[in-house]
């Protein structure tokens, strides 16, 4: 349990509960002599109590104030889930039908309206996966970092429909992606412990040569940590698709047919991989789910707990002791009012 | 029934003091109306935003660095139920990165979000300031939120002769901040290879001059060389400093008052602050407030007064009274 303050300046407070250690609250009476009185450890006890009361008070309010509260802490727990990257192809044919129409002239679903609407209720039902969210079009954009903020991930999902840019440079993108997850990896100190599955969904409709180098690159930096590639083709029609066999008359080289050569390359990649080619949004409906049900791998979470305020606990402290003292306050006596004359309207002395 | 402890001051405060201990219990948690904001901000990726001129913490830093440490900031500044939004600007349009979000629970994934912004993430190197302007107006408009601009209006290719772009949309519409970061004086504009490191800063021949599409200026006639069909602009090389950058304040300036937005040049976090506050819409959103800190410090007051107030004057008073009237007092 760590402790902590809101306000610690206030602590500058606390030497203040010295103060009743000096002083009782008890009222000072003239008397004679004390000499004749005998040093009474249950005097001595109850006049100690009375101040360590006053002390307790003080020192309740001033730890009140200073905003005494438990950390928010985060306990390690295993359920289901798995570290993903959404990798979204944000180039301008995104913003088109799966018939290649512009949205408004057909009244049909765009690709990224589709993908935003699946996409979204993925990340909602999947209650403990981790999301980090990257872009690319010409060049790799860093969107959010993985992490348990769902709103934050729907949000930057949101963003998808948002018009695209001109070009799908994918083999920047899943550096990009492969990197967030290493920087996770560091982040976290495999906290983990290495167990959970990590995984990139790509998201594109449209498929680019990669360069030999970055080709390379991406074919070491996968064989460095296994990670799980799934691959959501939203295939606009009449387009060419990633299983397409060359025909008789075709070239069959990564610039003719690019996606059927990126499906070649990431298959070769020795990693477990997935493609999905959809050709409609109940596709890739389908696509989401099958993606949902492989990535169930036991990991471990972290579940928050939120931090606590405590000042409630030291305020009913600081009561109690004022309610006690208020209490002994009432069941003082006056010596003086007792057994010795007085000036009359001093009190009842029979009250006792 | 009368207690003697009625008579004294020291019961009636501690009685107080419990009162008040026991209210900062018991009250409930006031709901108040407090303000919070939306906001989407576009940062300017252009190859002018790497310009070291600058600076923070007396390193100088270039313009893109000093507009994400201030947005930072500007982000952890902002109360909670507000929202931030983050895009980019290059070229003639920007491109969001995520649609505005809650600041307060999300604060670390817009941190690193910002912390990430480069001007790799550039996918074109012109840069049409002015028309990421009225785009971004337009996305902001959409997403009913407060803009916020940060670029140094340095317009490449330059404006034509006849001026800024026309505004399609409605001036002042779309409520927003346009914030000019650089410095003021002239520097040169940082140069990259193609694998995007740095070697050198760029001459007069490196960038275009002048903006000779569509018709020459009315006055190219008297220009050397001038031919109305092979050299329309003049035949000699001009060189407007179009390789050297500054903050382009009256430029901004004019951007800012053809589109109705607010301009600021960026100065400290505080003052950011400040000038979005002057320009945003707020939203109105009920946020529990502790008050429980009123009648508690009340009461620590009464306690102190109780246990150091009170002995102390009677302390005092003891010591000026003499203890033989005391006894003849006692004891008449």
């Amino acid at each position: 349990m760590t402790l902590a303050f809101t306000h610690p300046y206030g602590l500058l407070l606390l030497p203040l509960a010295f103060l009743p250690l000096f002083a009782g609250v008890q009222d000072t009476e003239p008397y004679p002599s004390l000499q004749t009185a005998r040093s009474d450890p249950l005097s001595n006890a109850a006049d100690l109590v009375l101040r360590l009361l006053g002390s307790l008070a003080i020192a309740g309010l001033v730890l009140g104030l200073a905003g005494l509260h438990r950390l928010g802490q985060s306990i390690e727990r295993t359920g289901e889930g798995a570290n993903i990257v959404l990798l979204f192809d944000r180039s301008a044919s995104m913003n088109d039908t799966f018939a290649g129409d512009a949205p408004t002239t057909t009244g049909g679903e765009s690709k990224s309206a589709a993908a935003r609407r699946f996409l979204k209720e993925f990340v909602t039902t999947r209650e403990h996966d981790r999301f980090g969210i990257a872009a690319f079009s010409t060049a790799p954009m860093f969107v959010l970092p993985l992490s348990d903020h769902r709103d934050a991930t729907l949000g930057a999902i949101d963003a998808i429909e948002q018009p695209g840019l001109a070009l799908t440079n994918v083999g920047k993108g899943l550096a990009m992606a492969l990197s967030m997850h290493d920087s996770d990896i560091l982040s976290t100190h495999g906290a983990d412990g290495g167990i959970s599955s990590r995984a990139i969904v790509l998201v594109s409709d449209g498929a680019a040569v990669i360069d030999r180098k970055v080709q390379q690159k991406l074919e070491a930096a996968f064989l460095k940590r296994p990670i799980n590639l799934y691959w959501i083709f939203l295939r606009t029609e009449g387009a060419r698709g990633i299983f397409d066999r060359p025909g008789p008359n075709d070239m069959d080289t990564p610039r003719a047919m690019p996606e059927r050569h990126l499906h070649l390359f990431f298959q070769n990649l020795k990693i477990p991989y997935k493609a999905f080619e959809v050709e409609n949004p109940a596709a890739l409906g389908e696509a989401v789910a099958t993606i949902d049900k492989l990535e169930r791998r036991p990991m471990r979470y972290q579940e928050r707990i939120p931090q606590k305020d405590l000042s409630g606990v030291v305020y009913a402290v600081a009561a109690l002791s004022l309610f006690l003292l208020t209490l002994v306050k009432l069941a003082e006596v006056r010596l003086s009012d007792r057994g010795l004359s007085q000036p009359a309207g001093r009190g009842h002395p029979e009250e006792q | 029934m009368s207690r003697p402890a009625f008579r004294e001051a020291r019961f009636w405060l501690l009685a107080a003091a419990l009162l008040l201990t026991l209210a900062a219990l018991f009250v409930p948690r006031v709901m108040l109306k407090r303000d919070a904001y939306d906001a989407v901000a576009f940062v300017d990726l252009t190859a002018s935003m790497n310009t070291r001129d600058v600076s923070l913490d007396g390193a100088p830093v270039s313009r893109l660095d000093f507009t994400k440490q201030r947005l930072k900031n500007f982000v952890a500044r902002m109360p909670c139920q507000s929202k931030f939004g983050l895009g980019i600007f290059t070229a003639r349009r920007v491109f969001v990165l995520f649609e505005p979000i809650e600041v307060c629970r999300n604060f670390s994934s817009i941190d690193a979000a910002i912390g990430e912004l480069d001007w790799r993430m550039a996918w074109e190197g012109d840069s049409y300031v002015t028309l990421g302007v009225h785009d971004a107006i337009a996305v902001a408009g959409e997403l009913n939120a407060t803009l916020l601009f940060f670029t140094d209006g340095h317009e490449a290719p330059p404006l034509p002769w006849t001026g800024l772009p026309a505004f399609e949309g409605k001036p002042g519409d779309v409520r927003g901040l346009l914030v000019g970061v650089g410095g003021k004086t002239l520097v040169p504009l940082p140069k990259f290879d193609d694998s995007g490191r740095e070697t050198g800063t760029l001459t007069a021949s490196d960038v275009l001059q002048e903006n000779r599409s569509g018709l020459p200026p009315p006055d190219a006639s008297s220009r050397p060389g001038w031919h109305p069909k092979w050299a329309p602009f003049g035949d000699m090389p001009v060189n407007n400093n179009e390789h050297m950058t500054s903050v382009k304040e009256d430029h901004l300036n004019a951007v800012a008052a053809q589109t109705g937005l607010a301009y600021a040049r960026l100065t400290g976090a505080h003052a950011l602050h400040q000038q979005f506050g002057a320009v945003a819409q707020p939203r109105s959103v009920t946020a529990a407030a502790d008050i429980r800190a009123y009648p508690a410090s009340l009461a620590l007051l009464i306690l102190v007064v109780v246990f150091g107030v009170l002995p102390l004057r009677e302390r005092a008073a003891h010591r000026r009274s003499h203890a033989p009237a005391r006894l003849r007092e006692a004891h008449p």
